[in-house]
């Protein structure tokens, strides 16, 4: 295999502790706003991961801070060298996640540590766990910010794995926005709804970290599969109490339980991953708990959404974008990558291509809006082979010089969208409508040879002989860098 | 006894708030027993006016979007309604 696999939330810390990406906090902290600002300024100074052993008035339990969000956590949940380059950490998500998948196994209840402990009933009662209040002014408390929610197709019995946000509205209700294009707001408003028939569902907290990777990715291939292909082995899963669903066995916390029809009840505000409060409170879908099953000490996992960088900026960036490189290499364009910065909130996808033939900028923008990922996407930068595209300074300047403001920008209107963009119109943003743009930064095929300007740069202007003599004598003209 | 605290997310216009009727709302408990069970939300049925003395309790308000207003207002909770029954 040649990789590391961490099956468990568990190991996954002992590798961020061993590589110094950890900071074990022993100090008792409160789960009421203390440790949402530790984890947001975190994320802010892209620090060591938090690790949280003593939260106030919930003994026993232990909390992880931004599990994934910097290349370096990302890489360790890869098992590769945590100082591999995004380029690296993709070729080999690419790799691992191409060709045949990897379906799970399921294990006994007994050989389950998420069994160790069952709550029914009654004692199933969501403020026995601590769900932190993350932001001031948030709508309630967030128990699933890091996690993944299991359903269940009723007539093709397909298992999707999301990451679906989740407030704790009293004992036994959890209440949240499933998006109506998601794999589970499909399934649940076009399936469930119209017969009037609740939805099982599990959610998933203190996963594996590839699992959660999966979850929050939008491969079409089911994430429990997906999981597999990056771990490279099955992931072992067990039967829930209360319903037919399957839970990965080494998981922190499992909520079972019903999504509910015919009653939607008001959620949010909540941090996005635009960085703002954006999407109103409002009506939204209801889950009710029936049953929680827990390991010994549970370990749960907090990402905090705001200004950069989370994980849902870094890891959505990171496979939007790949997504996005796989269609793109699928219908033969000549792309020599597809990037997007986890700063833009995975709002700006940065393409690189050989310009083959006119109007090529337009055909990947058409591609790229015209996906089902769209809504997720507003800027499409198109720059040429040469061009880093994970170097902003060159992108900046690639669309500074070369993208012309007039008949370089085209405009893609009544789009679709979400109502999570800040930039838009109150009355966009309660229809979800969008819109987007493309930058084409590549000069004119049409323009004679000699009128192109020339970028002046070293590996542009001189001569190979004197490139190389430069760089041979660097260190010998006194320079240190 | 200590005056109990809620809060509440309002939606519409403040000026446009009805005081003074029962009428159904979510409130969010600031000041439960056992700390663990802050922030529990329930409908109830109250009544509530602007006046910060004129019900027994205190209600804190924010805006949709999470903005706490400075001065609070009071509320009389007549029962929980229970919306899953
Ligand atoms: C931290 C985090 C929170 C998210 N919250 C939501 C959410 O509340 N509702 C939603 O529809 N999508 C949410 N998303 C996006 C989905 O996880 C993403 O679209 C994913 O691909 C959904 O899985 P699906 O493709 O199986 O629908 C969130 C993503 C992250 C990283
Ligand atoms: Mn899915």
């Amino acid at each position: 295999m040649g990789f590391r696999v961490y099956k468990d939330n568990r190991e996954f810390i002992k590798a961020l502790e061993a590589y110094d990406d950890l900071v074990i906090i022993q100090q008792e902290v409160d789960w009421d706003l203390e440790m949402g600002a530790i984890v947001r300024r975190v994320c802010e100074k892209k620090s060591a991961a938090p690790y949280f052993k003593k939260i106030q008035d919930y003994p026993g339990f232990e909390a992880l801070g931004a599990p994934l969000a910097t290349y370096k956590r990302l890489a360790i949940a890869m098992g590769m060298n945590p100082e591999a380059t995004v380029l690296e950490i993709s070729d080999e998500y690419v790799r691992r996640t191409t060709g045949e998948t990897v379906k799970p196994v399921i294990v006994e209840k007994k050989k389950a540590p998420c069994k160790e402990n069952i709550w029914m009933g009654k004692e199933a009662d969501l403020f026995k766990l601590p769900g932190p209040m993350v932001h001031d002014g948030d709508g309630g408390r967030y128990l699933a910010t890091w996690h993944f929610v299991v359903s269940k197709d009723p007539d093709t019995g397909a298992v999707n794995w999301g990451m679906y946000r989740q407030m704790v509205f009293d004992e036994k209700t959890m209440v949240g926005p499933v998006l109506p294009f998601s794999d589970m707001g499909k399934m649940f408003y076009g399936k469930y709804v119209p017969k009037n028939q609740p939805m099982p569902f599990a959610t998933v907290i203190g996963c594996d970290p590839l699992s959660g990777v999966a979850a929050c990715a939008p491969s079409p291939i089911p994430e429990d599969e997906f999981t597999g292909m990056l771990m490279g082995s099955p992931v072992e899963l067990v039967k829930c109490e209360t319903n037919d669903l399957y839970v990965p066995a080494q998981a922190e916390i499992i909520i079972e339980g019903e999504v509910i029809p015919g009653i939607q009840i008001e959620e949010a505000p909540f941090g996005e991953y635009t960085g703002y409060r954006t999407s109103p409170r409002e009506p939204r879908t209801v889950y009710r708990v029936s049953a929680i099953t827990f390991r010994n000490n549970p370990i749960i996992t907090v990402s905090n959404m705001g200004v950069p960088t989370d994980e849902g900026q870094l890891l959505r960036s990171f496979s939007l974008g790949l997504e996005m490189r796989k269609l793109l290499e699928s219908q033969g364009i000549p792309i020599t990558g597809v990037f997007m910065w986890p700063e833009s909130t995975h709002h700006l996808v940065v393409v690189g291509v050989r310009p083959a033939y006119s109007g090529i900028a337009s055909q990947i923008a058409n591609l790229v809006f015209g996906s089902k990922l769209s809504p997720w996407f507003t800027m499409v930068v198109v720059v040429d082979h040469e061009t880093d595209i994970y170097n902003k300074d060159e992108v900046i300047h690639a669309l500074c010089t070369k993208c012309h403001p007039i008949r370089g920008i085209r405009k893609y209107e009544q789009a679709p969208g979400t109502p999570l963009y800040p930039f838009a119109d109150p009355e966009d943003r309660k229809w979800s409508r969008g819109s987007q743009v493309l930058f084409d930064c590549l000069f004119p095929l049409d323009w004679p040879k000699a009128l192109v300007p020339i970028k002046v740069s070293f590996n542009n202007v001189y001569p190979k002989e004197i490139q190389d003599k430069v760089l041979k004598n660097w260190k010998s003209y006194g320079f240190k860098d | 006894m200590a005056k109990k605290e809620y809060d509440t997310f309002i939606l519409t216009e403040l000026e446009e708030f009805p005081e003074d009727q029962e009428m159904e709302i979510i409130v969010r408990d600031l000041t439960p027993e056992d700390r663990r069970y802050k922030y529990r939300s329930a409908y109830v049925l109250a009544k509530i006016s602007k006046s910060e003395s004129k019900y027994p309790d205190r209600l804190w308000v924010r805006l949709g979007r999470g903005q706490l207003q400075e001065k609070p207002w009071s509320i009389q909770i007549i029962k929980e309604v229970n919306k899953f029954a």
